[in-house]
């Protein structure tokens, strides 16, 4: 890595303790979480005699026992699952959809598409919330009977809806990492006989990876993290409804829902420590000159 | 191989007009240059023979074949770019493999033909390497290999040379014109780089602003220009110019007199003109000491380039000429000079049309 190297030793000492003063509430926060969930009673009353360490509380949420108290319990893994398959399914129509519309605002001429980019930018304004009762109107309208067709359209339907969310600015994102790729690649693609959707799958996606990773796990943490879409359209829970629900219960075990919250961080941590070394490996060692 | 003739090509982007109709053929096995200066059109020219841009109006033909309609894979082009355009995720052979695996070659065909096409450009050692870990030279005979591979009817460059260092782009210089002639196949090469243009080109049509002024070979463009910019873009240091009038028999060039050359005589009295553009090469002179007959002048400054030296010679306070002399000959700053232009080299242009007389 390299810098321009202005400041002096002292300064650097003094921003660095600044900056580790402003993260330390997100920092402490998580912090409580994770202890909580080793404890028998919370810790957020940060007084050490509420800290009694077990690992109770994880070996219930493996166990699938996540509701004690209530008498009911409920398998941890098969909201995993749940989760796991919204967050793909929102990635993999982001990925898909951003990719191809990029690439088409990128290098393609066609009439409307000054327009259809300012649109895009116009959605992407538009929260989630303020669209939802729209989105719930349409699902009520096209809902099959059958309960088992009700269940996976309803998986469908939650990744459309919010997927649809994340590609204005996933599409954005995309057609910037396509203007920057010069023309003669493509052109060098034609020239050697290729199609152009070949040129785009063999030439111009392989060298876009890093910004392809990065909407990944953009698409990925939003449908990891949603609640309001998933809560609204889903007929599964997630493990972010599951916490939700939980939260204010009388006779919530709020420990194993810490545990519960800090299990639901992991993937999270997990899917960008593989990611962040692709994503911070832009466009260098391509082309020379 | 087969020859490239182009008719009446106009290509326009919204309203600005890149080429401005164009016709030139190529010849079968040619070499053809297309200089010009950055912007002028050379290299939409290029793109519209190899497909990628479609004439706005004008056709394209390979032999007799009209090929304008043609996408750039169905007319068998190989062009190398001037940034190379190596694909940086694949490696060398695969690179050069591509236009044959889109071809639906066989495996083995593949096989043999890149390392056919490996071997006679030397990388046949790099083939397992990524483009980025080539130097700049290796890199460009990948890209020429690319380009070659699928034995295309006519070979495209575009400024290939000019990501190259200067010594490597004399060696590469040389290489690349005996590589054509081997393989005999149809070039068109695109450069600003005059000496290049001299160096390597079978013919070289000099392009402005979209439109060919002058096409010939070498000796032709150099010692014939028809127009004022081509003298001036041919040559280091490029042809001299300076203002001159006609008085009968004798030119007046600031404060000297020197007879009209005998090939211009007829050409003058023929077109009754008095002002002209008085043009010579800086190798077709000679520096005198002392005044003389000839362009008088004081020396302005004086270049050693250890064979020969450049002598920049002030003919009036705003106008100086270069000229060649001996290394021997020494000089001062402000000497007084003679300078006498070879009558044959002489050149003299219309001041309105920048023409050459003779082609007026």
């Amino acid at each position: 890595m390299h810098d321009i190297e202005t400041i002096s030793k002292k300064n650097e000492m003094i921003i660095l303790l600044a900056l580790i003063l402003a993260a330390s509430p997100i920092i402490i926060t998580y912090l409580l979480l994770i202890l909580s969930s080793f404890s028998e009673e919370m810790f957020t009353s940060l007084s050490l005699s509420s800290f009694r360490p077990t690992v109770v509380n994880w070996i219930n949420v493996f166990k699938g026992k996540t509701a004690i108290t209530g008498g009911i319990t409920v398998n941890i893994w098969h909201y995993t699952l749940t989760t796991l398959l919204v967050a793909l399914g929102i990635t993999g129509l982001v990925v898909l959809i951003s990719t191809m519309a990029g690439y088409a605002l990128s290098r393609m001429r066609f009439r409307g598409r000054k327009k259809s980019m300012i649109f895009l930018l116009l959605l992407h304004s538009f929260p989630g919330v303020s669209l939802i009762v729209g989105v719930y109107f349409m699902y009520r309208l096209t809902l099959p009977a059958n309960p088992l067709a009700l269940r996976f359209y309803s998986f469908l339907y939650v990744i459309l809806a919010r997927g649809a969310l994340e590609i204005p600015m996933s599409v954005w994102l995309m057609k910037g990492f396509f203007d920057s790729i010069p023309w003669e690649f493509e052109w060098s693609g034609i020239i050697d006989g290729a199609s152009r959707i070949k040129v785009w799958k063999d030439i111009m996606v392989p060298l876009i990876k890093p910004g392809i990773m990065a909407i990944a796990i953009f698409a990925f943490l939003a449908g990891w993290g949603d609640l309001i879409y998933v809560r609204t359209f889903l007929i599964d829970p997630t493990l972010a409804t599951y916490i939700e629900s939980n939260l204010e219960v009388e006779f919530t075990h709020l420990p194993l829902i810490a545990a519960v919250g800090t299990f639901y961080l992991l993937p999270t941590i997990i899917f960008f420590i593989l990611a962040h070394q692709l994503l911070l490996k832009t466009y260098v060692g391509g082309i020379k000159g | 191989m087969v020859s490239v003739t182009l008719e009446n090509i106009t290509k326009k982007f919204g309203k600005f007009i890149a080429l401005n109709n164009i016709s030139l053929k190529i010849q079968e096995k040619e070499f053809m240059a297309l200089l010009g200066p950055s912007g002028s059109g050379k290299s939409t020219l290029l793109y519209t023979i190899a497909g990628i841009y479609k004439p706005t109006s004008g056709k394209v033909y390979f032999d007799e074949r009209d090929v304008t309609e043609l996408p750039p894979k169905d007319r068998n082009v190989g062009l190398v770019f001037q940034n190379w355009a190596l694909y940086p995720h694949m490696r060398v052979f695969k690179n050069i493999a591509f236009p044959l695996e889109l071809k639906k070659a066989p495996k083995e065909e593949i096989e043999k033909k890149v390392k056919e096409v490996a071997k006679m450009l030397h990388i046949d050692h790099l083939l397992e390497r990524y483009p980025w870990q080539l130097s700049g030279g290796q890199q460009q005979r990948v890209a020429i290999a690319r380009a070659l591979v699928k034995e295309p009817d006519v070979l495209l460059l575009d400024e290939p040379l000019s990501n190259l260092d200067a010594l490597l782009r004399l060696e590469v210089r040389a290489e690349l014109k005996r590589l054509q002639k081997e393989l005999g196949i149809t070039a068109v090469y695109v450069t600003h780089d005059q000496a290049e243009a001299l160096a390597m080109a079978d013919r070289i049509a000099i392009i402005r602003e979209g439109k060919i002024l002058q096409v010939g070979e070498p000796d032709e463009v150099y010692y014939r220009p028809m127009h004022k910019f081509v003298a001036g873009f041919l040559g280091s240091p490029p042809m001299n110019f300076i203002e001159a009038e006609i008085e009968g028999e004798m030119l007046r060039i600031y404060q000297s007199r020197i007879p009209v050359p005998g090939q211009y005589k007829e050409i003058i009295k023929k077109l009754n003109i008095t002002e002209v553009l008085f043009g010579f090469r800086p190798h077709d002179a000679e520096v005198v000491k002392g005044e003389r007959e000839g362009i008088r002048g004081e020396v302005y400054s004086f270049e050693p380039l250890g064979k020969e030296q450049i002598v920049t010679v002030a003919v009036d306070s705003d106008v100086v000429v270069k000229v060649f002399a001996s290394e021997r000959e020494q000089f001062r700053f402000g000497e007084k000079v003679t300078i006498v232009p070879n009558e044959d080299k002489i050149v003299l242009f219309d001041k309105k049309t920048e023409k050459a007389l003779e082609y007026l």
